[in-house]
């Protein structure tokens, strides 16, 4: 291709992602400078930039446009909204994502991606080299970027699933593990995940050139081994979720405690099911006043 | 015999899609109308949905180019509902990270107009230099523009030291950007040739219409939600409201440069007088009933309704954001106004980005359809 030409379409999203589209033109991005030129028409265009999670009402507009783009007719969509939907899923006049609609061939995430990742990824499509010299390839400290799961410290207990804004985080529990799955194609980068993590495992990075065409990809994953309970063998809980809980109980919150953690740990190693069985009721009761007849005892003593 | 002129939603391009239908005698438009809905999310529906920290991220979205100031006044009524008092320090940040986004704003908005106005170096040049404020917020919260630094009960980031330092360097840079554009709004500037009477909004008409923000100001009107009625830091910070008499173009341009002095102003007030202490309080539960909202966004007034049921998920959001409330302006600004003059006046309110030159022009008699210049 010797000359590019784009037309943008935006249907339903917050804008952003269509403003640093266009902020690309600006000196700084230099998306002139790659050959690459905005128009206005779709029939002048034979590259298709899509925005936003699509609606009912933008529908056959973008179909039409879509005939109308030239040869190789390579479509982009920029943003999550246009590649899933995101935190507009739901959204009852929300009818995307937009490659049930028309062919995509490239997806550059983000929300928005910055104008340095979409330049790069317009490059990489185009098979032009860019050297990211100057300052402003880099991101600052605490940007907001692709997920990293610290394999050691996550717990697989599903804080960050709960708590994401966009439905982004699954977890899914198989006969064995625990998979928390981080799809951030349909993801904010509000970073609320980071927070709420209570081990410190989930951070966002400074990773943002994320330009693919396998979505299947576009993940970051941990994987956790499920608790086999004592009694009936069955899965069911993560066991460093248990581990770590326990020793947050004997080490910070009541140290006094210390001497049963493996009387503790039985305990809580039996699951759901099986801890409503008389046997294991009374033990559980036996256990609890073990412990506080020691509470009373350290009491006393102070 | 009049003729049907359409502009949008998708031809030409503006940034929301929105489609204005045009009844035009000569060179003179007799009637507007405007259909919307393009952008329609199902937004308000989604908020009843999920908790009320979920909804942050989603208030942030209405609007790509005035997230933060939406998340605000989201937390606000939010923090009413729950009973939450905001550190004082927050309620400073606050005002800073909106200033700078008010900055932004109207900085973009300058871009445009220029754009629009066919001052094509004029639109490089703002666009160019404003930059670096997306830098410094991409610096100070992880993000360009959907920042994510407000939360219910203060702000997720603080501003130490050496981000003050960061901050207080980056409005140098920008007051001379607003010193460059108010020399094209002078007597004799560029700008001021090509906005001088036109579109323009008479006071009383603005008052009718329901105009909020720089174009209610620009006709006349002393109205700014910092100052009537007050949140954040706003009633400790020395400012200015900009008023301007003209209702024109031109008097629309002059609020929002002038404005950005007085957003300077505060940005640095608020580092000078910046209090210690937490920058976040801890939500509570929500009360059953009803609250309501609302804080100066760049392009005015914008209004938040939350009814809480006492569940951690809202009941009921409205949200009236200040364009909504403007496009009537539009509509009285457009009657009897040039057609050649068509763009600026709806790009007089709103961030209508890469309008084209062109419109279509429907024959009223033949319905055959042409693409006509728009200069
Ligand atoms: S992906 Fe994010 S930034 Fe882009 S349009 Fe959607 S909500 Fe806005
Ligand atoms: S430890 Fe952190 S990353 Fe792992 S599941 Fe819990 S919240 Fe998620
Ligand atoms: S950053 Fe984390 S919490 Fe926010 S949308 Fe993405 S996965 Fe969810």
């Amino acid at each position: 291709m010797d000359k590019i030409s784009v037309y943008r379409f935006l249907s339903a999203g917050c804008n952003a992602c269509d403003v640093e589209v266009l902020e690309c033109l600006a000196p700084r991005y230099g998306l002139a400078s790659l050959g690459v030129e905005v128009v206005e028409e779709p029939e002048k265009a034979n590259v298709l930039i899509l925005t936003g999670a699509g609606t009912v009402k933008g529908r056959e507009a973008l179909l039409e446009v879509y005939e109308k783009i030239n040869p190789p007719k390579i479509v982009i969509a920029v943003g999550n909204c246009s590649i899933t939907k995101n935190i507009f899923d739901k959204g009852y006049p929300i009818i995307g994502p937009l490659n049930k609609l028309i062919p995509v061939n490239y997806y550059i995430p983000g929300c928005p991606p910055r104008p340095q990742a979409i330049i790069k990824a317009v490059a990489d499509i185009l098979g032009v080299k860019i050297e990211e010299r100057e300052e402003w390839w880099q991101t600052p400290e605490g940007f907001r970027g692709r997920h990293e799961i610290d394999r050691e410290k996550c717990i697989g207990c599903g804080a960050c699933a709960q708590i994401c804004t966009a439905d982004a985080i699954e977890v899914i529990d198989g006969p064995e593990k625990r998979i928390i799955k981080v799809n951030y194609v349909h993801c904010t980068f509000c970073a609320f995940c980071q927070d709420e993590c209570p081990t410190k495992a989930l951070k966002l990075t400074g990773a943002y050139h994320l330009l693919t065409n396998d979505l299947q990809k576009a993940r970051v994953e941990n994987e956790v081994n499920l608790l086999t309970c004592a009694i009936c063998g069955g899965t069911f809980f993560p066991e460093k979720q248990i581990d770590w809980a326990l020793k947050r109980i004997v080490e910070e919150k009541a140290p006094i405690y210390r001497d049963f953690s493996s009387e503790i740990l039985d305990a809580v190693k039996i699951c759901t099911n099986c801890r409503r069985s008389v046997e294991s009721i009374k033990k559980a009761k036996r256990l609890l006043t073990k412990l506080s007849e020691k509470a009373r005892a350290t009491v006393l003593r102070k | 015999m009049p003729e049907k002129v359409y502009i949008g939603p998708y031809r030409p391009q503006l940034v929301e899609p929105e489609r204005f239908e045009l009844l035009v005698e000569g060179d003179r438009i007799i009637d507007a109308k405007m259909e919307l809905g393009y952008m329609h999310r199902g937004i308000e529906k989604l908020f009843t949905t999920r908790t009320y920290m979920q909804n942050l991220a989603l208030a942030e979205r209405i609007c790509g180019i005035c997230s933060g100031v939406h998340t605000l006044c989201y937390a606000q009524t939010v923090e009413r509902l729950m009973g939450v008092d905001v550190p004082e320090r927050a309620r400073y940040l606050r005002c800073i990270y909106m200033e700078l986004e008010r900055l932004h704003s109207h900085y973009l908005w300058f871009g445009i107009l220029a754009h629009s106005l066919h001052e094509h170096e004029i639109f490089a040049k703002i666009m160019g230099e404003r930059e670096i404020i997306q830098d410094l917020f991409e610096y100070l919260t992880g993000n360009r523009i959907n920042y994510a630094i407000n939360t219910i009960g203060g702000v997720r980031r603080d501003i130490t030291p050496e981000k003050a330092e960061k901050i207080r360097k980056v409005l140098k840079t920008l007051r001379s950007l607003s010193d460059y554009i108010m020399s094209l709004l002078d007597d004799n500037g560029v700008l001021t040739k090509k906005t001088k009477g036109v579109g323009v909004l008479p006071r009383d008409k603005a008052i009718e219409v329901g105009a909020v923000g720089p174009v209610l100001r620009a006709s006349g009107v002393t109205s700014d939600v910092r100052k009537d009625d007050p949140y954040a830091a706003y009633d400790k910070l020395n400012f200015e409201v900009i008023v301007e008499k003209d209702g024109d173009l031109r008097a629309k341009s002059l609020v929002r440069a002038r404005e950005t002095y007085e957003s300077m102003k505060i940005i640095e007030q608020a580092l000078d007088n910046l209090p210690s202490g937490d920058i976040a309080a801890k939500p509570g539960e929500p009360k059953v009933g009803e609250e309501i909202g609302r804080t100066e966004a760049p392009r005015g007034e914008l209004i938040y309704y939350i009814k809480s049921n006492g569940t951690n998920i809202p009941e009921r959001v409205k949200v009236r954001t200040p364009s909504y409330a403007n496009n009537f302006a539009i509509l009285a600004m457009l009657r009897g106004e040039y057609l050649k003059n068509a763009r600026a006046v709806i790009e007089s309110i709103d961030p209508c980005f890469a309008c084209t030159d062109r419109v279509v022009v429907v024959d009223a008699r033949t319905g055959v359809r042409r693409i006509m210049n728009l200069k």
